[in-house]
C-alpha cells in the first residue's frame, strides 16, 4: 500500500500529499445520574491534496485501500486543474516543502467501554452521595485517538499517534434567590491513553471536594462593577489569552486576511515582560501536552516564537504563506479529520512564565478582580476577544473577597499586553480544549498567571 | 438506497442475533463539492465522498451506541459487537425506547444533481459584485457547498423512512479595511436551490457589507447605561438557540435547570412573541424530514403570543419527565414578524444598542449573559449613530423575552430561518 502511494505521487508534477487517517472515540456521560451517552465511534478514510499553480485540489473518501487512494488523488488532481483554469494564480511552484520522515513508536491502545462506564458511574455516585442538595451534576469521560499516515510528493513521511483522554465534571446549585449557579472543570487527563491516567476514581475526590466548595463560594456570588477593572488572571486561564488574544491574529492566513498582526511584525504589542511560543512538541524543558513532530503538508515541526520580550516576531505558517512571506515553515498546517484539508493551526500556545509568586500579585492589588475559570473564549481578527468567566473573587485591599457569578472579559490583545506588570513563576497548560477554524481541533495553550487591565462585564 | 437498506437491515438483524431486544439505524451516504476563497482569493475545490452507519441497541433495557463510516460487513460486524458489549457495560434505564412505527414515507427534498459549473459562475460574479461595490471589503472566508445525501432510518418496530436531498449552501465571513484600520469580522450563511442565485441579492447580504464598512470608524464607547438594545435577526437566531438549549431543551428539563421548568401554558415572553419551529414551511431548504428519534418531523410552537406550549425534547427526555415529545427535532425557527419597521422602532429609542453579532461566554443557565456587543452601533436620540468597538452588555434572556420591546415587521430568510429584528428593553452597555 505504501509503495502503491508513492508511486501514484510520482506522476504528480507537482506538491501533493496522501493521508490515511484513522479516529476512534469514545464518550460517556453520565447526567443526573442517567447514563445519557455511551458510544464508541470510528471513522477511516483517505484524501489527497494536489497543488497546481498556486491554487489546491482536494478529495476524501470514507475507505482506505488502494482503489481509494487512486480515486482520490485523481479527483484532487482534476479540482486543481479546474480552479486552475478558471480562476489562475500562475505561482508554478510551492517552495519549501519538508522531506523527512517521522515514525511514532507507540502503538494505539484500546480503552475498554464498561472501564469508562464504571468509573463515570463511581465518581457520580461520590458526588450524589456527599453534596445530595446539589441541583444538578454531570461527569463526562472522552477518550480519542487519532492516527495519521502521510505521504508526500516530495518523499516526506509520517506516522503519528494523537490519543488523549480527560474527565469533566459539571454541577449547579440553587442560590437564595431562586437562581441557580453551575462550574465545570476538567480531571486529570492528557496525551495518552486512560489508564495512563486515572487509576481509581478516590484519587479525584479531593479536587471534586475543592470544586463543591468553589460552587458553594459561587452561590453566594456578586456580579461585579462593569468597566476597565486591575486583574489578575490566574494561570489556569492565562493559555485561553494565548490562543485566543493573540494565537489566532497571528496565523499567518488571518495575517493575509488584514488582521491586526499584519501591520505590526517587528513592533512593541506587548510588555517586555511578555514571551509567547507555539511549542511543537517540547516546552519548558519538557514533552509539550499535545506534540505534533510532523504537519499535514510534511514539515518538520519546530517551534514558532511569535512574541519575543513584548516585541512581534513572527506568525504560525503552512507552506504556502511561508513561502509569501519568505519564511521558514514550522509545521502548523494540521487537518482535523481524514476529510478535512490542512489549515494554519495553533499546537501548544504559550505565554512564558516570569518570576513573580501569586500571593504577591493579589497582595498588590487594591481594587480588582482574580479571575480563576473560564469555559469559553473568541477572538476576532482585529485582536479584541472575549473569554467566559465561570469563576472568579474580588480582590479588596489585597485581599480575596466575595466570589463572582458568571462574568464575561473583554479587550484588545495588544493594548491589555502592554499593561502587563507582573508573571506568575508558575505555567498551567490546558489540553482538553477544541479550537474551532473550518474545522475542529485539539489544542493545548498555556500560561502563568497575568497581572494585567481588562474590560469586564457585570450589572 | 437499495446498498443502504441491505447495510440497515445487515446490522438490525445482527444486533437482534447478537440478543438486543430491539435496535434502530440509521445509513447515509453522500457528497459535498465545495468551493473556497481565502484572503480575497479562490484557493481549493474540495470533493468528499462519505457513509456512516449509527446504530442504537436496547438490552435488558440497557442502551449501547455505535457509529464508523464504512459499510462493508466486517467493518459492521465489529461495530455490531462493539455496540451490543456497550449496552452489556450500561445501566438499566425504564426510559429508552426506539421509535414506535406510525406511517413509513420516502422523503425526496431538493436539487439532487448539483450544476457545478454555473453554481462556480454565481460564486465568482458575487466576488466580482463584491470587490466592485465594496472595495473595503475582505472575503476573508468563503465557502461555497453543495451537498447530497440520502439516508435511511430502519428499526425493528418496522420504521422505515428513507430520505435524499440535495442543496446548495453558501458561507461568508468579512470584514472591511481601510489602510491599516480593519474592522471585527462578521458572517453569515445562506440555503438555497437555485446555483444560478445572485448572492449579492440575498436578505440582508448589501446591509452587512454596507454596516461593515460604516465600521471602519468604530469607536471605543465610555460609560455605562441601561437602555433598548435591538438584536439584528441572525444574532437574535443565536440566542433563540440557547433559549430552545437551556431553558426548553432536553438536559435542561431532565436536570431540572431550566427557569422554564414549571412555565407550560404559561406566560414566558411578550404578547407580540411566537417562536415556531417550522421544517416543512416552504422558506426552508431541505428541512427535517426524520426526527433525530426516527419519528416523521412535524411543524409546531414553542411560544404562542407569549405562552409558552411545548419544550423541545426528544422521546427520551419525554419518557424522562412525563413531558410530551416534540413533533420536530430541527432547529428550524421562524419568529412572526410585527407590526413596526426597524425604521420606525429605532426612530422610538431614544438610548440603545444595534447588536448585529455577539461574543460572550455561554449563558447561565438562568439566563444570565454577558459579552462583548461586535459589527454593533450606538442609537441615540431615534437614530443609528455610531460604530463600537470595546463594548460590552449584559442582562437576562429570560427577563428579556418577558420585556419585548418590539419586534419589526422586516423578516430575514437564510434558508434555515425566518427571523426579524427584535428589540429588548432593560440591557446593560458598558465601556470602558
Amino acid at each position: 500500500m505504501e509503495d502503491f502511494t508513492v508511486n501514484l505521487l510520482k506522476n504528480i508534477p507537482s506538491h501533493a500529499e496522501v493521508r490515511q487517517q484513522t479516529a476512534r472515540t469514545r464518550r460517556v456521560s453520565v447526567v443526573g445520574g442517567n447514563l445519557v451517552s455511551n458510544m464508541s465511534a470510528v471513522s477511516k478514510g483517505v484524501c489527497a491534496r494536489v497543488y497546481k499553480n498556486g491554487v489546491w485540489g482536494f478529495a476524501s473518501k470514507s475507505a482506505a485501500d488502494e482503489r481509494a487512494v487512486k480515486e482520490v488523488l485523481q479527483a484532487a488532481n482534476e479540482n486543481a486543474i479546474l480552479l486552475d483554469s478558471r480562476k489562475p494564480k500562475n505561482i508554478p511552484e510551492l517552495l519549501g516543502a519538508g522531506t523527512s520522515s517521522y515514525v511514532e513508536k507507540r502503538g494505539f491502545v484500546e480503552t475498554d467501554q464498561k472501564l469508562l462506564v464504571d468509573f463515570a458511574r463511581e465518581i457520580d455516585e461520590y458526588i450524589v452521595s456527599k453534596y445530595p442538595s446539589l441541583s444538578s451534576r454531570s461527569v463526562g469521560i472522552a477518550s480519542s485517538c487519532i492516527e495519521k499516515t502521510l505521504h508526500t510528493s516530495e518523499g516526506a513521511y509520517g506516522y503519528q499517534l494523537f490519543p488523549r483522554v480527560y474527565i469533566m465534571i459539571s454541577m449547579s446549585a440553587e442560590t437564595s434567590d431562586g437562581d441557580t449557579v453551575e462550574l465545570f472543570d476538567v480531571f486529570g487527563g492528557g496525551e495518552g491513553y486512560f489508564t495512563d491516567y486515572y487509576s481509581t476514581p478516590d484519587k479525584l475526590y479531593p479536587d471534586i471536594d475543592v470544586m463543591y466548595n468553589k460552587l458553594m463560594q459561587k452561590r453566594e456570588g456578586v456580579f461585579p462593577n462593569a468597566g476597565e477593572r486591575l486583574c489578575i488572571i490566574d494561570s489556569s486561564l492565562a493559555g485561553m489569552l494565548a490562543h485566543e488574544a493573540v494565537g489566532h491574529t497571528v496565523e499567518a492566513d488571518l495575517v493575509l486576511s488584514g488582521s491586526v498582526a499584519a501591520s505590526n511584525l517587528g513592533k512593541q504589542v506587548a510588555s517586555p515582560l511578555i514571551n509567547l511560543t507555539d511549542f511543537a512538541n517540547e516546552a519548558f524543558g519538557k514533552k509539550a501536552p499535545l506534540p505534533v513532530y510532523i504537519d499535514d503538508e510534511g514539515t518538520k515541526c519546530e517551534d514558532a516564537v511569535i512574541i519575543k520580550d513584548g516585541v512581534l516576531a513572527g506568525y504560525m505558517n503552512n507552506l504556502e504563506s511561508a513561502m509569501h512571506f519568505g519564511v521558514k515553515p514550522q509545521g502548523n498546517a494540521r487537518a482535523y479529520s481524514f476529510s478535512d484539508e490542512p489549515l494554519i493551526r495553533m499546537r501548544n500556545t504559550a505565554i512564558h512564565p516570569g518570576k513573580d509568586k501569586l500571593e504577591d500579585m493579589i497582595a498588590s492589588v487594591d481594587d480588582g478582580y482574580y479571575l480563576v475559570n473560564t469555559q469559553n473564549g473568541q477572538a476576532d481578527t482585529t485582536g479584541e476577544f472575549m473569554f467566559g468567566i465561570t469563576m472568579g473573587y474580588e480582590i479588596k485591599n489585597g485581599k480575596i473577597g466575595k466570589a463572582l457569578r458568571d462574568t464575561t472579559i473583554s479587550g484588545v490583545a495588544f493594548n491589555m499586553l502592554k499593561t502587563v506588570d507582573m508573571l506568575s513563576d508558575g505555567i498551567t497548560w490546558d489540553f482538553a480544549g477544541y479550537c474551532g477554524k473550518k474545522q475542529p481541533m485539539p489544542v493545548a495553550m498555556g500560561g502563568p498567571a497575568i497581572r494585567c487591565k481588562v474590560n469586564i462585564g457585570g450589572r | 438506497m437499495e446498498n443502504l437498506k441491505s447495510a440497515a437491515k445487515y446490522t438490525l438483524d445482527a444486533l437482534i442475533n447478537g440478543g438486543a431486544d430491539s435496535a434502530q439505524v440509521s445509513v447515509s451516504e453522500g457528497k459535498i463539492e465545495e468551493f473556497n476563497v481565502d484572503a480575497g482569493d479562490f484557493s481549493l475545490i474540495r470533493s468528499v465522498f462519505n457513509s456512516s452507519l449509527a446504530a442504537k441497541v436496547i438490552k435488558n433495557k440497557r442502551k449501547g451506541t455505535v457509529s464508523l463510516n464504512q459499510l462493508d460487513k466486517e467493518a459492521i460486524d465489529i461495530a455490531v459487537a462493539e455496540c451490543l458489549a456497550a449496552a452489556d457495560a450500561s445501566v438499566e434505564d425504564d426510559a429508552l425506547s426506539i421509535a414506535t412505527k406510525e406511517e413509513n414515507c420516502d422523503f425526496v427534498d431538493g436539487v439532487l444533481v448539483p450544476d457545478k459549473s454555473v453554481f462556480f459562475d454565481s460564486i465568482i460574479k458575487f466576488c466580482d459584485d463584491i470587490e466592485r461595490d465594496y472595495p473595503e471589503i475582505m472575503l476573508e472566508q468563503l465557502i461555497a457547498t453543495y451537498s447530497y445525501g440520502k439516508h435511511i432510518v430502519m428499526n425493528t418496530n418496522g420504521v422505515e423512512f428513507t430520505e435524499e436531498d440535495g442543496a446548495y449552501n453558501i458561507s461568508v465571513m468579512y470584514s472591511a479595511h481601510k489602510g491599516d484600520e480593519s474592522t471585527s469580522f462578521n458572517y453569515f450563511d445562506v440555503d438555497f436551490l437555485d446555483p444560478a442565485s445572485d448572492i449579492m441579492e440575498f436578505d440582508m447580504v448589501r446591509t452587512n457589507f454596507e454596516r461593515a464598512v460604516k465600521e471602519l470608524d468604530a469607536q471605543s464607547f465610555e460609560g455605562k447605561f441601561e437602555g433598548v438594545a435591538v438584536f439584528a435577526p441572525a444574532c437574535f437566531g443565536d440566542i433563540l438557540s440557547t433559549v430552545m438549549g437551556s431553558f426548553a431543551g432536553d438536559f435542561a428539563l431532565i436536570e431540572g435547570t431550566s427557569p422554564w421548568k414549571n412555565s407550560l401554558g404559561k406566560e414566558v415572553a411578550g404578547k407580540d412573541f411566537t417562536l415556531k419551529v417550522i421544517p416543512h414551511s416552504e422558506k426552508i431548504v431541505c428541512g427535517e424530514n426524520i426526527t433525530s428519534d426516527g419519528y416523521k418531523s412535524q411543524d409546531y410552537c414553542i411560544i404562542n403570543k407569549g405562552v409558552l406550549e411545548s419544550f423541545c425534547l426528544t422521546e427520551y427526555a419525554s419518557r424522562k419527565t412525563g413531558l410530551k415529545r416534540s413533533p420536530s427535532t430541527s432547529s428550524c425557527i421562524e419568529v412572526t414578524a410585527g407590526e413596526r419597521s426597524f425604521d420606525e422602532i429605532v426612530a422610538s429609542i431614544d438610548k440603545g444598542i444595534l447588536v448585529c453579532r455577539f461574543s460572550g461566554g455561554e449563558p447561565a443557565n438562568n439566563g444570565d449573559f454577558s459579552g462583548v456587543a461586535k459589527n454593533s452601533f450606538l442609537i441615540e436620540n431615534g437614530k443609528v449613530t455610531k460604530p463600537l468597538t470595546e463594548t460590552m452588555i449584559s442582562g437576562n434572556i429570560a427577563a428579556m423575552l418577558k420585556n419585548v420591546y418590539a419586534i419589526s415587521k422586516e423578516t430575514v430568510c437564510d434558508g434555515s430561518s425566518v427571523l426579524p429584528y427584535a428589540a429588548f428593553a432593560g440591557v446593560t452597555v458598558s465601556g470602558k
